[in-house]
């Protein structure tokens, strides 16, 4: 049965992770996202699992890849400069194929920048959180049920493809309390992916962890059940141990990328879809901001304007046959894109879209009111 | 113990493979057992040889310091070792001042 | 018969990629003789390095290894251990690893307690990158980023353990493998942090232009700064400055273990009550 629950955005983000399996939690106190780990502080334990706050952000993400590599499901949190001192960690979680959820709680930024208010700051950073070349997987949660099912999800993912996963909340979503629908908990737990297992016919000493095929994730085992495999950094080929083979190092790059690519349409691409149907124009916008959005479009609507919102949840990779599709319905200066920031995925829909929609921009700490997006709608025509 | 057979009648071997001839062995050796010879095959140009099996006093300070697990030592239990005798103490001596490289009487024992 | 180090070994990794003579390969001898006298299973056997020369040491060993980030091994040998309690788990890194860039680590591993056997490749150099000072470097030393002499002060590791809280430290140098050994053995079976330091030598980029450039001369430098606990505790204040006291520095065994620890937050969230652990203010 579906759970009715008062709560927080973070709380409910940590409440996802006990359902979703994490047993292991390393991290470090930042604003706005501290919550998630307080609650983890107290339930994971419950559970049997671990709670350690480090010394600092990048031990909080190295812990956690410690656990999870040994066998784990683990997690970290913060916000953005946790986010840019943990990013040569995920780098290593990207490369070795270590599973991890990682939330970003976004406050204002650059730099120490605005803690305790909203930004939609770091989209372009969970796009390309370290160097190197690589694919990156993100969910942006747009309201509260969001904080909870999107973890989940961002476990069940980490899993299925061997590699860190970034949860997007922002300081509005995450501090906000309020009424969340939660899905049925028998169901959630019946639909937990587990880790793949190696080839059980394979005799431990021949188990090569990397040595899968080219669309496909590592198969990491647990540590101490005999097999005697290498995680390094470095660049690898099957065998796990370091390589500077050109051949191999192509295909280990080349195979980050297709395990995720090859699983857009099946596994990745996620989105909403409100009031589309006889839509003449078109809101396009995540998080939280899609919740003033929601309130504009019910206003105009209630005007007997024709009015719909998209909502990327998946941003990295972002849903791109969705948004080549809507390219073909909406003309440019029919779509909007309000963003608390200064435009950052709307390059990424003007990639998709060959045409580049009306925005609407704040990165000053202050959400985008319903009365701003009507204005600015109005402006355009509606 | 793990444990590793060792060639018959033999205290002390070298495994040439994994030997970079760094000299630590001949410098640790008390008894004058090892010396380095020129070989021009190594990187470095030299490769430690046995020289003198029958002075070695089984004390295992060349295995054990060796880096590159290129040298071992047959086990007290199972090979008689020699004692200390002054002869090989002043032979190490010897060695070392000649840069642990084999002096001519060495190669001579080594061509016998 | 002969000690087999093959049982220990990825025998396909040899020869190691160290330096002829290196002190690591040393280490790693020792290492795997008081492995073996302590009967391990290396199924049960983690090693992490961080990266540097002793970056490559986890390859060399058959068991679960990881080669993490630079300074981070402490940290991820923590999640590590933290998730496997009963296990071992061994950390490597050198002296830029583990005391620059990996500091804070070093320190809260050793606050913590949890029980991590940390072996400080200490050569005073960063090798792997070609002789640039680190925090271990001796003052007035040439390295490549101090050409005109290192002005830096040095670091004392074992000290830094100590007020940091490890319980268990002792320091040694490749010039005496059975020493070695010997402390392994005894820091391994500690159950806590073990922190070792270990003075290894790096004559090609330390060495060579210190007027130590082969292997043996570096190592003769060591046993020059370095005395038996003992006979250094002897010594005057003044004395004293110029060795670094040898063998088991410090050994606590009263303090409690974090993974124990943790289990007792367990315990207390899972009977809704909080830890029976009176109120600590300076905990050693």
């Amino acid at each position: 049965m579906a759970r009715e629950v008062i709560s927080s955005g973070n709380e409910l983000a940590a409440l996802a992770a006990i359902d979703a399996g994490c047993k292991f939690f390393g991290g470090y106190p930042i604003t706005p996202s501290s919550e998630v780990a307080h609650e983890l502080s107290v339930l994971l334990p419950r559970v049997g699992g671990k709670f350690i706050q480090m010394e600092d952000e990048i031990g909080g993400i190295c812990v956690a890849l410690g656990a999870s590599m040994s066998g784990v499901k683990s997690m970290t949190n913060t916000s953005g400069p946790g986010m840019s001192l943990k990013a040569e960690q995920i780098g290593l979680g990207f490369i070795a194929e270590v599973p991890l959820v990682i939330t970003n709680v976004m406050r204002g930024g650059p730099s120490t920048g605005l803690p305790t208010r909203v930004q939609q700051g770091d989209i372009n950073q969970s796009k390309s959180p370290t160097h190197g070349d690589y694919k990156s997987i993100t969910f942006c949660a747009g309201n509260l049920s969001e904080c909870y099912t999107e973890v989940v999800r961002a476990f069940n993912v980490a899993e299925e493809l061997m590699t860190p996963v970034i949860v997007l909340l922002d300081e509005t979503i995450g501090h906000m309390v309020g009424k969340a629908v939660l899905p049925d908990l028998e169901e959630v737990k019946a639909n937990l992916v587990e880790r793949a297992k190696p080839d059980p016919n394979v005799p431990k000493n021949e188990f090569l962890p990397y040595d899968v095929p080219e669309d496909k994730p590592a198969v990491i085992p647990p540590f101490f059940q005999g097999y005697h495999f290498h995680i390094t950094g470095l660049h690898h080929g099957p065998t796990g141990f370091p390589t500077e083979d050109a051949v191999l190092c192509q295909n280990l790059i080349e195979r980050l990328h297709r395990k995720i690519n090859s699983r857009r349409k099946d596994l990745l691409d996620s989105y909403e879809e409100y009031l589309l149907d006889d839509a003449e124009y078109l809101v396009l916008c995540y998080g939280s901001v899609s919740l003033a959005a929601r309130e504009a479009i019910d206003r105009l609507r209630a005007e007997g304007k024709k009015i719909g919102m998209f909502r990327p949840i998946t941003l990295w990779p972002s849903p791109e046959e969705k948004i080549a599709e809507l390219a073909q319905r909406f003309p440019a200066d029919k779509i909007l894109m309000p963003e608390l920031n200064m435009g950052q995925y709307i390059d990424e829909v003007e990639r998709i879209m060959k045409q580049r929609p009306v925005s609407l921009n704040k990165a000053n700490g202050r959400p985008i009111s319903p009365a701003e997006i009507i204005a600015k709608l109005k402006e355009m025509g509606i | 113990m793990a444990l590793l057979k060792a060639p018959e009648n033999t205290p002390v071997w070298v495994n040439e493979n994994n030997c970079k001839a760094c000299d630590l062995c001949v410098a640790y050796c008390p008894a004058g057992v090892l010396v380095m010879v020129p070989e021009p095959k190594t990187i470095l140009g030299t490769m430690v040889k046995v020289v003198y099996p029958d002075s070695c006093i089984g004390c295992q300070d060349c295995e054990l310091e060796c880096p590159d697990f290129a040298i071992m030592v047959a086990d007290r239990k199972e090979y008689k070792f020699s004692k200390l005798s002054e002869e090989a103490k002043e032979r190490a001596e010897a060695i070392k001042k000649n840069h642990f490289m084999a002096r001519e009487e060495d190669l001579a024992v080594l061509s016998a | 018969m002969a000690f087999n180090y093959d049982q220990y070994l990825r025998t396909d990794k040899m020869p190691t990629l160290w330096c002829w003579g290196c002190g690591d390969g040393i280490i790693l001898k020792a290492l795997i003789r008081a492995i073996d006298k302590l009967g391990w299973s290396m199924d049960d056997v983690c090693v992490v390095s961080g990266i540097g020369c002793s970056g490559r040491f986890s390859s060399y060993l058959d068991c679960n290894t990881v080669h993490t980030t630079h300074g981070r091994t402490v940290a991820y040998a923590t999640g590590i251990k933290l998730a496997n309690p009963d296990k071992h788990v061994i950390v490597v890194a050198g002296d830029g690893d583990g005391l620059a860039i990996g500091g804070n680590h070093t320190i809260h591993g050793c606050r913590r307690n949890i029980d991590i056997n940390f072996i400080l490749i200490n050569n005073f150099i960063y090798g792997l990158t070609n002789s640039q000072v680190s925090p271990t470097t001796p003052k007035g030393m040439w390295a490549v980023t101090t050409q005109y002499g290192n002005v830096d002060p040095t670091f004392d590791a074992c000290e830094l353990a100590k007020g940091a809280g490890a319980t268990f430290i002792a320091r040694e140098s490749v010039t005496d493998a059975r020493k070695l050994e010997k402390m392994f053995i005894k820091g391994f079976e500690h159950r806590g942090f073990s922190f070792f330091d270990v003075f290894s030598n790096c004559h090609v980029n330390l060495g060579r232009k210190n007027k130590m450039g082969e292997a043996i001369q570096n190592q003769e430098w060591i046993d020059s700064i370095t005395m038996p606990l003992k006979k250094w505790e002897k010594l005057s204040d003044e004395e004293k400055k110029a060795y670094f006291p040898t063998g088991i520095l410090y050994h606590d065994d009263s303090q409690m273990e974090y993974c124990d620890a943790y289990d007792l937050v367990i315990e207390a969230a899972q009977n809704k009550k909080k830890v029976d652990i009176p109120i600590e203010v300076k905990s050693r």
